[in-house]
């Protein structure tokens, strides 16, 4: 039995977990091709127009699924990995949109929904459907869960330590080790970089803007290298926390960010269109006012080009810099 | 207090509320292009349309004089039910000191909602307080009983614009009622002027019929959807729209034992379509694309702010319901950049179209009713 996971959204942050549970229970799990602008032109010409990009690319890789040669493809109904909170309308949707704009995928999507309290989607009853589909037993499920959930503490611990969801995932599922990744910790310059794992992570989308600030010589940090403890305690002082998950993430480490005297600046990556951004991007706004700490908001959608992404980021770079070396008196 | 409140649709029945309960209402002024502006120019630009609209005419409220607003919230996850909370600290950080109360569900914070009961029904006591809001949801109910008609109505009036007109009066005869009595006999009165406008000749092959369906806001207030219904029925097409407040009073209020609501129902055709429900209308929107279908219409227009999350996903179902249920279906989405005659062009091609479908079938129709053979020639000549 192979499996497909279009290498595209939540994939970038729950692929070390979702991979064990498959792997777990015997089945093989084939990726999608990496983010390509054909992938992306495909997925742009069956999605509905007016949608985020990252949906778009979603479609993309579903397609390139189809010509792949996989049993199903995974497509879980994300809706709740915590108890107050659920996720973007569109990812409730998710399953649906897709059957309806690619219509040769009916009867080939694997599609459990998620309603669990916490990341590890752990909740057993969630999966009855994989019984009848992949010819597991739930004592099989539980056990496969048990060892996801160990490789996602894993996952999450080396996040914590500064590395990012891409580099973690290899170094906890034993692709990488922990000396072939430059994470450059002793840089002058750290930026708080906000955005979706979509975006910041697919390397069509966000352009690899990791590497590009790294290259520049900032310290990089973005909402999953601040540990859950910290965003939750923010999300608990708000009288009304947004409604969406991630958002809610982003938030609480903006937040964070605000306050911790070593970040320098933030960057927001989102997607044109995104409705959750559109909020939260006001709300940071407004605080960046606030905090008195600089803040940037870059938009990304299929019609972004690389040199305009570059040209933001350097002059925002620069623009700290400046001002950091003039706080030290070393002059411009 | 003096109180606003966000503009939407008959907002006669707002205002009946909270100046019964003895505040100083102060009525928002219809959005205009005005309005828009303002709210284009403080609201963060990806937010949805109707968000910019409310924000606007809170800030021509404020500026008329009002220091409450009172609005309703949400549980997500459609980002509706977090506008309040937005527009809190929007009108706070341009220098605006209203209180703005957001009625969240009182299931998750009863303190919280009594507390704010209390303060809005200020002197009035519980029961002549539960007695106005009975009476403002009889109002309701009757208006768009009436509203319902006058959009079947206004396309065979004789004389341009009579519906609209006497639909003024009838809105102007409901703001001078105050008694359960009074609006009883208003509403007789206003039956009667409905009945009274003269109409034009027209057979049941004649009537085309086009139904509305879309996000609440940008459906049920005609002055941010470029008049879609007035439009239509300009052009000689009976309306029905999916959005009226006493729907969503009765969908809400409903206690369980009084059996399904009509949206409800909706919503369970909906579901097949669309398995979870996404904080909007969408289950329900879905129901009704496909009960106006079951129902013969001629032709459905879907409307949605731009980017609104949840009609994005109906959106994506719409080439489905057309093929299956085989009817047109337009999908028109509005914010600031919408261009009026781009939009209406749309719209007449797609009465155009409708109307032709429409020809057609009855044509085909005759054809299978008689000779295949011959009439097609008679058809023809004549």
């Amino acid at each position: 039995m192979r499996i497909g996971f279009p290498r595209a959204l939540v994939f970038f942050y729950f692929y070390p977990l979702w991979k064990t549970f498959f792997n777990e229970l015997g089945i093989e799990v084939v990726l999608s091709n990496q983010s390509s602008v054909s992938l992306l032109h495909q997925g742009v010409r069956s999605a509905i127009p007016e949608i985020c990009v990252p949906i778009k690319m979603f479609t993309g890789h579903v397609w390139n699924l189809l010509e792949q040669d996989v049993d199903y493809i995974f497509i879980p109904r994300l809706m709740n990995v915590e108890k107050d909170a659920s996720f973007c309308p569109k990812f409730l949707g998710l399953p649906e949109m897709i059957r309806y704009t690619i219509p040769e995928v009916e009867g080939r999507i694997l599609c459990p929904d998620i309603q669990a309290s916490n990341e590890k989607m752990d909740r057993v009853s969630d999966y009855k459907s994989f019984r009848d589909i992949l010819g597991v037993d739930m004592k099989m499920i539980r056990k496969a869960l048990r060892k996801a959930s160990e490789v996602w503490d894993r996952f999450r611990e080396f996040c914590y330590k500064g590395y990012t969801v891409t580099e973690a995932s290899a170094l906890a599922l034993g692709e990488l080790t922990e000396s072939q990744v430059d994470i450059c910790q002793d840089c002058d310059i750290k930026i708080g970089l906000l955005g979706y794992v979509y975006n910041i992570y697919d390397p069509l989308i966000g352009m690899d803007i990791v590497q590009k600030m790294r290259k520049r010589g900032v310290y990089v940090k973005t909402f999953e290298m601040v540990h859950d403890r910290i965003i939750e305690k923010k999300i608990q002082s708000v009288k009304k926390p947004l409604f969406w998950t991630f958002t809610n993430k982003l938030w609480g480490a903006a937040d964070h960010f605000y306050q911790d005297h070593d970040i320098d600046g933030l960057i927001h990556v989102t997607a044109f269109g995104c409705g959750p951004d559109s909020l939260l991007g006001k709300i940071i706004e407004l605080d960046s006012d606030e905090f008195c700490k600089p803040l940037m908001t870059i938009r990304v959608d299929e019609h972004t080009g690389e040199s305009h992404l570059e040209t933001r980021i350097e002059a925002f770079i620069d623009m700290i810099r400046r001002k950091k070396n003039k706080e030290r008196g070393v002059g411009a | 207090m003096k109180v606003t409140f966000p503009y939407m649709g008959t907002i006669a029945v707002y205002k009946k509320v909270f100046e019964m309960l003895g505040h100083e209402v102060i009525v928002p002024p219809r959005p205009s292009q005005r309005t828009i502006d303002l709210g284009v120019k403080h609201s963060p630009e990806f937010v949805c349309f109707p968000f910019k609209v409310i924000i606007g005419s809170y800030i021509e409220a404020v500026e008329l004089g009002a220091d409450t607003v009172i609005t309703s919230g949400g549980n997500g996850p459609c980002r509706a039910g977090y506008y309040g909370e937005i527009h809190r600290r929007i009108l706070k950080s341009i220098g605006y000191d209203a209180d703005v109360i957001i009625f969240d569900s009182m299931f998750k914070d009863f303190k919280d909602f009594y507390r704010k009961i209390i303060k809005i029904k200020a002197s009035t006591s519980i029961a002549s307080a539960l007695n106005i809001l009975k009476i403002n949801y009889h109002m309701i109910c009757k208006m768009d009983e009436l509203e319902k008609r006058t959009k079947i109505l206004r396309a065979y009036e004789k004389i341009p614009g009579e519906v609209s007109r006497v639909w003024k009066q009838i809105n102007e005869s409901f703001d001078k009622s105050y008694t359960e009595v009074e609006i009883k006999r208003v509403a007789k009165e206003c039956s009667e002027m409905l009945e009274s406008v003269s109409q034009r000749l027209f057979t049941d092959q004649d009537r085309i019929r086009i139904g509305i369906v879309g996000e609440i806001y940008v459906t049920m207030e005609p002055s941010i959807n470029m008049d879609v219904e007035e439009r239509l029925g300009n052009m000689g097409i009976e309306v029905e729209n999916s959005q009226y407040i006493s729907n969503w009073v009765q969908h809400n209020a409903r206690p369980k034992w009084a059996g399904k609501s009509y949206a409800q129902k909706l919503m369970d055709k909906g579901a097949a379509f669309i398995a979870k429900g996404l904080g909007g209308h969408e289950q329900e929107n879905i129901g009704c694309m496909v009960d106006y279908a079951e129902r013969g219409f001629d032709g459905i227009i879907h409307l949605m702010p731009f980017g609104c999350l949840p009609e994005l996903v109906t959106q994506s179902t719409i080439p489905l319901i057309s093929k299956k249920y085989d009817i047109p279906i337009l999908t028109l989405s509005i914010d600031e950049q919408t261009g009026r005659s781009n939009s209406l062009t749309r719209m007449e091609a797609f009465v155009d179209l409708v109307k032709n479908r429409k020809k057609r079938k009855q044509y085909s129709n005759t054809l299978l009713m008689s000779d295949s053979k011959t009439t097609p020639i008679s058809m023809k000549t004549s």
